[in-house]
């Protein structure tokens, strides 16, 4: 997704930021320090640059140095957002983020939004954190992710070139792979994606 | 520049227009970017982007949702664009 943002043709200066949730990572993944890692990405002007060499030189001179607050970060990512022309966060695998640090995550980026109406936020997930993510944001946009049959192709074709055991494989099983597999994995989507699909814009 | 900076760079100067995000601030402030977090999230990015496959969800780029969320036409309203899917769906994989 950033890789498209930066891509595309665009008329505007925009910055990008991202990040991956990993539920291997939760200790170090504290909201504070997923907002740090994406103000990081962010501080291309010096102008934002110079809002948090301010907040540094300040916590340092303080006795023993001062770590930050969540609050002190979502202010300097607010800053740093209202400098900047267009910010696009994108926030993957919000399912892998604690429910303590998911909720504060998502209360702190509507923070950031209310301030600033040209920040766009692309966020990844499994089901189960539907619910918060909606009930996080007002409106917004859903679109359920099933995996396309000709992706499905490209993904078994890829696996078997790469395949390093190319003699155990026969013309007719890599034949049957490529036909049944996309096949099934399609009718098993197609009834997965039964249910209505949820469009809804978020914030 | 370390090499994990080197490879980012390449990500974010095809377009003109993009901001560099991840340009030489970094190497530069070493003691404030740990001061911010310890985490690096351009180092997984690499990684998924070595692993992502041509032609895998380009569909969702061609999406009204989708556009309308990136060219902000929708404002505020249209903020946040929430991508839901199973495991091993792709969603990671999103070009």
């Amino acid at each position: 997704m950033i890789d498209d943002l930066c891509d595309g043709p665009c008329e505007e200066e925009i910055a990008t930021a991202m990040f991956y949730c990993d539920f291997r990572d939760q200790q170090e993944q504290t909201t504070t320090n997923i907002i740090g890692a994406i103000l990081k990405q962010l501080l291309v002007r010096g102008e934002v640059l110079e809002h948090v060499q301010q907040a540094y030189q300040k916590a340092k001179s303080e006795v023993g140095g001062r770590g930050l607050r969540l609050p002190d970060m979502v202010k300097m990512l607010k800053q740093a957002v209202a400098i900047l022309p267009q910010v696009f966060i994108c926030i993957d695998a919000l399912d892998e983020c604690p429910p303590k640090h998911l909720l504060e995550l998502l209360r702190s980026i509507g923070d950031i939004l209310r301030e600033s109406q040209r920040t766009r936020v692309f966020l990844t997930g499994r089901p189960q954190v539907e619910t918060e993510i909606t009930e996080s944001f007002i409106t917004g946009i859903t679109i359920p992710i099933v995996p396309r049959t000709h992706e499905i192709e490209i993904y078994l074709k890829h696996k078997l070139e790469m395949d390093p055991e190319r003699r155990a494989m026969s013309v007719s099983l890599r034949t049957d792979i490529l036909r049944i597999i996309p096949e099934r994995i399609s009718k098993m989507c197609v009834g997965a994606s039964t249910a209505p699909i949820s469009c809804m814009l978020l914030y | 520049m370390g090499n994990s900076n080197v490879n980012c760079n390449n990500v974010t100067t095809s377009n003109k227009n993009i901001v560099n995000f991840n340009k030489v601030i970094a190497d530069e402030n070493p003691e404030i970017m740990q001061w911010l977090s310890p985490l690096d999230p351009r180092r997984r990015h690499q990684d998924v982007r070595t692993d992502r496959l041509d032609g895998v969800g380009d569909w969702l780029l061609e999406t009204n949702e989708f556009r309308g969320w990136r060219s902000n036409g929708g404002g505020a309203d249209k903020a946040v664009l929430f991508c839901c899917g199973d495991p091993g769906v792709g969603k990671t994989y999103l070009r």
